[in-house]
């Protein structure tokens, strides 16, 4: 349901474009190419139109922080600033600006805060490695700690499986004999008591 | 062990909590304009009372102060009066520039009527110069050296005292400047 109100303005944008069209293309008509121009030179990519321009206005606004709302992006607010922007960015791709290009003209006059994901380059790289450097850390302190208690804990079958040599004191390892022997039957019973239905 | 626990813990928390108190005293809404020392962006806006389009060419000479504005922000309303006055006592060598933002040219008339204009108003049709020149809401006021470069940029209402400090700031960069 808030889609609706905003299919309606994209409708309306995209009307006003078709009319701005229509006309001969002088920087009269299409007041915002030239701005557009003088920061970004000419288009370097191919002029949309009809369904692929719609798609590409909605995917490309999505890039792109609206500056009055809270974390929405152009092509989710309802606001005027967003819905004024939202409609530059569809004029821009329709003159055959690409995707940088747009993305650079509004950087260029609201910085690299209009971006809603940092881009990748720079000590931004810090701020998109930082959530994996944090797994990886992460990750090996609980390996370490496991290793540690795993260590700690079962130290004693460590000595199990030393101790099948017996102590070097004859009585000492008779004992240990006796008790092997004992756990060994014990162990045994308890095979057949669970193997009686 | 438990020593060697705190210590880690410590080396972690710490810049945690330095960068939180240094965060705290500064102001989070407020973003640096990249276009500070840039040329300003070209503009052709209708002025409110018809006629010819005002262009950045046709002031360029003389320091800007492009004032945007809305009749239903209240600040705005409250910095009216320092810039009109600001208006008549800079005379000729300061261009004084009101851009109406996202706001009606009868509710701006009313207004105007109401309180005079002491300066030329425009519409920005489309929000396109507000665009261009980044605003994130109003009242925001660049000022513009007489070689159409952007030197300041105010958020917030202005003052009398600041408005005249920074109007001195845009003549002097126009006087050591590039031209």
């Amino acid at each position: 349901m808030r889609l609706r109100p905003l299919a309606l303005l994209l409708l309306c944008a995209g009307l006003r474009v078709a009319a701005a069209q229509d006309a001969p293309a002088t920087s009269e008509a299409a007041p915002g190419a030239w701005t557009a121009a003088e920061v970004l030179g000419a288009p370097r990519g191919v002029a949309l139109s009809g369904a692929t321009l719609d798609a590409e206005t909605k995917r490309v606004g999505s890039l792109l922080r609206c500056p009055v709302c809270q974390g929405l992006s152009i092509a989710d607010s309802p606001a005027d600033t967003a819905v004024n922007m939202l409609r530059q960015v569809r004029e821009m791709l329709a003159a055959g600006y690409t995707e940088q290009q747009v993305v650079a003209y509004f950087e260029h006059s609201y910085g690299a805060f209009v971006r809603l994901e940092p881009a990748m380059n720079g000590i931004n790289w810090t701020l998109w490695l930082a959530p994996f450097a944090a797994v990886v850390v992460g990750g090996l302190v609980i390996v370490a700690f496991l290793r540690r208690s795993r260590g700690a804990a079962p130290a004693g079958s460590h000595e199990d499986a030393s101790s099948t040599a017996l102590p070097a004191d004859p009585q000492l390892a008779e004992y240990v004999r006796r008790v092997r022997a004992l756990a060994a039957a014990k162990q045994g019973e308890r095979r057949e008591e669970t193997r009686k239905p | 062990m438990n020593r060697k626990v705190f210590v880690i813990g410590l080396i972690v928390a710490l810049p945690l909590v330095a960068l939180l108190f240094a965060s705290l005293s500064r102001d989070p809404t407020r973003i640096e304009s990249p276009l500070i020392g840039r040329p300003a962006p070209a503009f052709r806006l209708a002025p409110l009372d018809g006629g010819a389009p005002l262009t950045l060419d046709s002031l360029r000479g003389r320091v800007i102060v492009l004032n945007f504005w809305a009749t239903w922000c209240v600040p705005c309303v409250e910095e009216h009066a320092a810039l009109a006055q600001a208006a008549q006592q800079f005379g000729r060598e300061t261009a004084f520039l009101g851009v109406v933002y996202e706001d009606s040219a009868p509710e701006v008339r009313t207004f105007l009527g109401r309180s005079g204009a002491a300066y030329p108003m425009v519409m920005d049709e489309g929000g396109r110069t507000a665009i261009a020149y980044g605003v994130y809401g109003v009242p925001e006021t660049f000022f513009i050296s007489a070689d159409g470069v952007i030197v300041d940029k105010h958020v917030g209402p202005l003052t009398p005292e600041r408005l005249s400090q920074l109007i001195a700031r845009a003549k002097a960069r126009a006087g050591g400047g590039r031209s």
